[in-house]
């Protein structure tokens, strides 16, 4: 009697509930499909160049404008070409929106003349958009070499 | 009729317990095939417009970009000029701003140089621990 009723007791405990994985997974997938955020922009595949000193930006998402420069000079914020003298009109609404905490994310061809990139800096400038981060490449050749 | 029974009994269920590896499989494919589009660079903070400061000539190292990569270095008001390569500025810096901790890079490219010849100059500078920094084009 007393065995057969703890024969009966093992064997209910001896399987893991497995129907509730499932919700669980769900559960998990739904959750991340909904906390993604995508960005606004697509992505254009620019080389950047790379520095050994590059940093992470820690700064939130929101305050953080892109603006991109491409090889023959020309600008492009939010998907949209700009041009150069209307680059600080476009950047100044975006600075006030963001409290004035805005980063300007300078994503620049890494083989664009130089003049160009001056030209944007002092667009920024004139929209007060002062923190500017030239977005590079880490590079690990030389740490790999000093070891 | 009794084999008919058990056939309906065995059909009527949802197999349940594959499920899981089911939602798990897609879990782990959207995890793999995210990519993070990190924020990462060479960060610096832009003077204000019409801004500008009277520095001393003595304390000013000129770094000046040229379009093949190598950089002219020139100390303050002594008109001898050294050309370098990128990754020796680093030293360079380093080693004039034991002497003077006031010192300013300014870092000077031409018009036509490459943007990446002076991410390499601001790479060093960054490197070695310089705060000021002044970034210029060369009339």
């Amino acid at each position: 009697m007393i065995q057969g009723g703890l024969k009966r007791k093992s064997k209910a405990n001896s399987e893991i509930p497995s129907s509730s994985l499932a919700d669980m997974a769900f559960l998990l997938l739904i959750f991340f499909m909904v906390s993604t955020t995508f960005p606004k922009e697509k992505p254009r595949r620019l080389p950047f160049p790379e520095a050994e000193a590059t940093k992470k930006v820690d700064e939130p998402r929101k305050n953080i404008l892109h603006v991109w420069l491409e090889k023959d000079g020309s600008v492009y914020i939010n998907d949209v070409l700009v041009p150069m003298n209307e680059v600080s009109n476009v950047v100044a609404p975006q600075y006030e929106a963001t409290d004035r905490k805005l980063v300007v994310s300078l994503r620049a061809d890494r083989d664009v003349p130089y003049h160009y990139v001056d030209a944007v800096t002092k667009e920024l400038q004139e929209a007060y958009a002062l923190r500017v981060t030239f977005h590079t490449n880490l590079e690990q050749r030389v740490t790999r070499e000093r070891r | 009729m009794a084999i008919m029974k058990k056939k309906k009994r065995v059909s009527g269920e949802i197999p349940t317990s594959s499920m899981a590896d089911i939602a798990f499989l897609l879990l782990i494919f959207f995890l793999v095939t995210t990519v993070f589009d990190e924020e990462k660079g060479l960060s610096i903070v832009l003077p204000e417009p019409q801004q500008e400061l009277e520095v001393s000539q003595k304390n000013v190292l000129h770094l000046m970009v040229r379009a093949d990569g190598i950089v002219e270095v020139k100390r303050g008001e002594s008109p001898s000029i050294q050309p370098v390569r990128p990754s020796e500025i680093e030293m360079i810096w380093r080693e004039e701003v034991a002497q003077n901790p006031n010192l300013i890079a300014a870092v000077k490219t031409y018009p036509d140089a490459p943007y990446r010849n002076m991410i390499a100059v601001l790479d060093q500078l960054q490197k070695a621990g310089a705060e000021r920094i002044s970034l210029q084009m060369m009339e």
